[in-house]
């Protein structure tokens, strides 16, 4: 048999976009999984403080610390939803809650763990909140998922991950924007030809 | 290569609506249409199409190569002069591509011809890589088509690899998307590659091309002031460089996807190159730059300017006569000229054929169709088989 020319797999929950993740904005704090480098580093996944307090009896300060940075990041960037039955159809039945903000309410999962890396660094550590789905239409069912939809490999039962830490590429420090508008002025001038073309786009 | 006609299927709109598919309609004409598809062998793919569509990309960098080695041919792409270090850079850090589109005159036999390739700022990819492909699938499990149909269309899965590949290649995990306001069909296009970036593990974040910001230090900004190190950009590097930010980009130092190389490739003054470096080539279809072409010429030729989007000021030359086909606001910068070529005619349609490449890798193909011989922005999309 001949190989197949098409795409052998697209995972349609992610490309719905009617329930798909929208994340705001992913925490610089994030720890980050790959299959490469050599610059992994081993990172637990705990489920509550007091775990992480087992494992770092003489560090509880540290666990607490690493729980707060992500409970802060969970409230900056976890997925969020118009509609409690958008989010319960993605993370399950009564895992979500409601947030009100001066902007209107929306809903979000509650955090179901978080991803410590590096906790006794003098440096530096990292922490990330995580969420898992109990919805049996999610892809997310049953598997560690970060704020911006990264999943996990495994269950929810494997704890311990080498994740790659988030320090690659330093973004260069932005104070203040001097102009905008830069950008774009040949599609006003090209746009106002008006001809019977029907897009505005500029794709070809 | 057949035309079939066929059942839409039932409730597709809202299957569409599902998946955030808004522009299958626009201004109020059908744009995706699956009340007929296109039939090919396995042979016309992989021999007419296909390996062609590797081959005419490997002779588009030969052109490549050449002109950024020459001030005179730098000048006759109309690249402004002081942004010819940039673009030579670019080439020679083989600054990676994510993809293109070569628009092919094929109807089923003889060689496909190119007409023009789309090398920096292609559409049409979104209905090409996920929406024809999940039309095949719901059609083969409702057993409308036999199980063993397939589609030339890899898309979807070398586009997750290829951004893999540029994240690692630039050490990123995240990008910037951009396109310009007003327009659903580009922005539809920019999720879609927002979507296969997500999927390889890098975080994308938009900023439309008119809120571009420019920080006091010099960086790319987006509205929330952070800053623009590596970008997608659904827009031309024609417009680009001519445009008040331009001389910023060399201090911003952001990484663009396409690169800058690509203002060689999607310039039409690569078809009178590629004729003049692979005369008679099958693929190929005969050309000259406007102003200097042949004394005497036989047939229909079509004239078309440097830069232009959507068909636009294209005239048929015939017996020194010169007919315009289509307004538009281009041709400042100069003209080709080409070999009049007829596009297949199946039913009352003209066809065209979309061949993609990610990177360097022939990855499907897109099938449009319209009732004017010369495609405009009006065509439709049609989905294909391999049978």
């Amino acid at each position: 048999m001949t190989q197949q020319k098409r795409t052998k797999h697209i995972n349609l929950r992610q490309m719905r976009k009617a329930f798909a993740l929208k994340p705001l904005a992913v925490g610089i704090a994030g720890v980050f999984a790959t299959a490469c480098a050599d610059d992994r580093q081993d990172a637990r996944v705990y489920t509550s403080l007091d775990e992480c307090s087992r494992d770092f009896p003489d560090a509880i300060a540290r666990c607490e610390a690493a729980y707060e940075t992500a409970v802060e990041e969970a409230a900056r960037t976890s997925p969020r939803f118009g509609s409690e039955y958008d989010c319960e159809y993605e993370f399950g039945p009564n895992q979500c809650r409601r947030v009100e903000t001066n902007n209107g309410s929306f809903f979000m999962p509650f955090m179901a763990g978080f991803m410590v890396s590096q906790l006794l660094s003098p440096n530096r550590y990292y922490s990330q909140p995580l969420y898992t789905s109990y919805s049996p239409y999610s892809s997310f069912r049953s598997r560690w998922v970060t704020a911006d939809g990264y999943v996990f490999d495994g269950d929810i039962r494997k704890r311990n991950y080498r994740v790659r830490p988030d320090v690659y590429k330093p973004k260069p420090t932005v104070t203040r924007t001097m102009s905008r508008g830069g950008f774009g002025s040949s599609v006003r001038a090209k746009s106002s030809w008006g001809s019977s073309s029907r897009s505005g786009g500029w794709g070809g | 290569m057949f035309r079939t006609r066929c059942q839409p299927r039932p409730g597709w709109q809202q299957l569409a609506a599902e998946f955030g598919f808004h522009f299958h309609t626009m201004y109020g004409e059908p744009y995706w249409d699956e009340s007929a598809y296109y039939q090919f062998t396995l042979r016309q793919i992989e021999d007419d199409l296909e390996d062609p569509t590797g081959e005419l990309h490997q002779m588009c960098l030969h052109v490549v190569d050449k002109v950024v080695q020459d001030d005179a041919l730098m000048r006759r792409f109309a690249i402004p002069e002081r942004h010819w270090d940039k673009v030579r850079r670019s080439w020679m850090q083989r600054d990676p591509s994510l993809y293109s589109r070569l628009d092919l005159v094929y109807g089923g036999n003889g060689p496909a011809k190119l007409l023009e390739n789309n090398a920096d700022t292609p559409t049409s990819l979104y209905e090409s890589g996920f929406w024809q492909w999940l039309w095949l699938e719901n059609l083969v499990d409702n057993s409308m088509l036999p199980r063993q149909a397939d589609q030339f269309n890899s898309l979807q899965e070398k586009l997750i690899n290829r951004f893999g590949d540029i994240a690692a290649h630039y050490q990123i995990q995240q990008m910037h998307f951009a396109c310009c306001k007003d327009t659903d069909e580009d922005r539809g296009t920019v999720q879609y590659l927002q979507d296969c970036a997500q999927s390889a593990g890098v975080q994308s974040d938009f900023v439309f091309i008119e809120d571009i910001g420019l920080s006091d230090n010099g960086f790319f900004t987006d509205l929330e002031n952070r800053p623009i190190t590596d970008c997608f950009k659904l827009y031309p590097w024609e417009f680009m460089l001519r445009e008040e930010f331009a001389d910023a980009l060399d201090g911003a130092e952001a990484n663009w996807v396409e690169p800058l190389w690509k203002s060689i490739v999607s310039n039409k003054a690569l078809l009178p190159l590629l004729w003049q470096y692979f005369p008679e080539h099958p693929n190929l279809l005969p050309s000259y730059f406007a102003d200097d072409k042949p004394s005497s010429l036989d047939g229909k030729w079509i004239k078309k300017p440097l830069f232009s989007r959507e068909g636009a000021n294209i005239s048929l030359l015939e017996n020194g006569n010169e007919t315009m086909l289509s307004e538009g606001p281009y041709g400042e910068e100069g003209f080709i000229i080409q070999a009049w070529h007829p596009l297949p005619k199946f039913e009352d349609n003209y066809t065209l054929i979309g061949s993609w490449l990610v990177d360097d890798q022939p990855a499907g193909i897109s099938v449009r169709e319209d009732t004017s011989s010369v495609t405009q922005d009006l065509s439709r999309y049609l989905p294909h088989i391999i049978v």
